[in-house]
């Protein structure tokens, strides 16, 4: 489906900054997403597909609006609880 | 697991169908000609996964590489690389 995150060559978007000696993540929570997200893929909770489509399940709002470990955090509470994002800060 | 229908060299055109589910189809690259550059494989079909299902499609994966000018009009004196699943494609005539 063309969810919203399918935005391969659209114009408008701006330049992709990279910046130099960018650390991995930029806050603590972050690294905690990301190695929630790996435990839970070798568990086999969920698939990389399955962990895809939550994340381009989002409300095309929300996604825009969030970070790149927000959309994470978002996939693995979808998969983890079914009722999707539930009283984080 | 199935032997692969293309080959290195053959001229593919991806389907223009917009399924309502995940697919690993972009939609830059739908209904589009393109050439096979490599085949990597069989691997499980990312639709069915995407879906849950317990026995999903085994297919052949291939690289398939389209004129930038043909996704986006010129300039555009490039390759794009794809990385496609067998069903998303047919014979390009």
């Amino acid at each position: 489906m063309s969810r919203v995150n399918d935005v391969g060559g659209q114009s408008g978007f701006g330049p992709i900054l990279v910046a130099e000696d960018e650390p991995p993540f930029h806050a603590d929570w972050e690294a905690r997403v990301y190695a929630l997200n790996v435990a839970m893929l070798r568990q086999g909770v969920y698939d990389l597909d399955q962990f895809r489509d939550a994340i381009e399940r989002m409300p095309p709002a929300e996604y825009l609006a969030a970070s790149y470990y927000e959309r994470w955090l978002h996939a693995v509470e979808t998969l983890t609880t079914g009722h999707g994002p539930a009283g984080h800060e | 697991m199935s032997e692969p229908r293309f080959a290195v060299g053959d001229r593919v055109r991806t389907s223009t169908v917009d399924p309502p589910h995940h697919t690993r189809l972009p939609r830059y690259a739908r209904g589009q000609v393109g050439e096979v550059v490599e085949v990597q494989g069989t691997w499980p079909l990312a639709d069915d996964r995407a879906q849950g299902f317990a026995d999903p499609r085994v297919e052949p994966v291939y690289t398939v590489r389209f004129p930038a000018a043909d996704l986006w009009g010129p300039p555009g004196g490039h390759w794009v690389q794809v990385e496609l699943w067998e069903s998303y494609l047919e014979v390009a005539t």
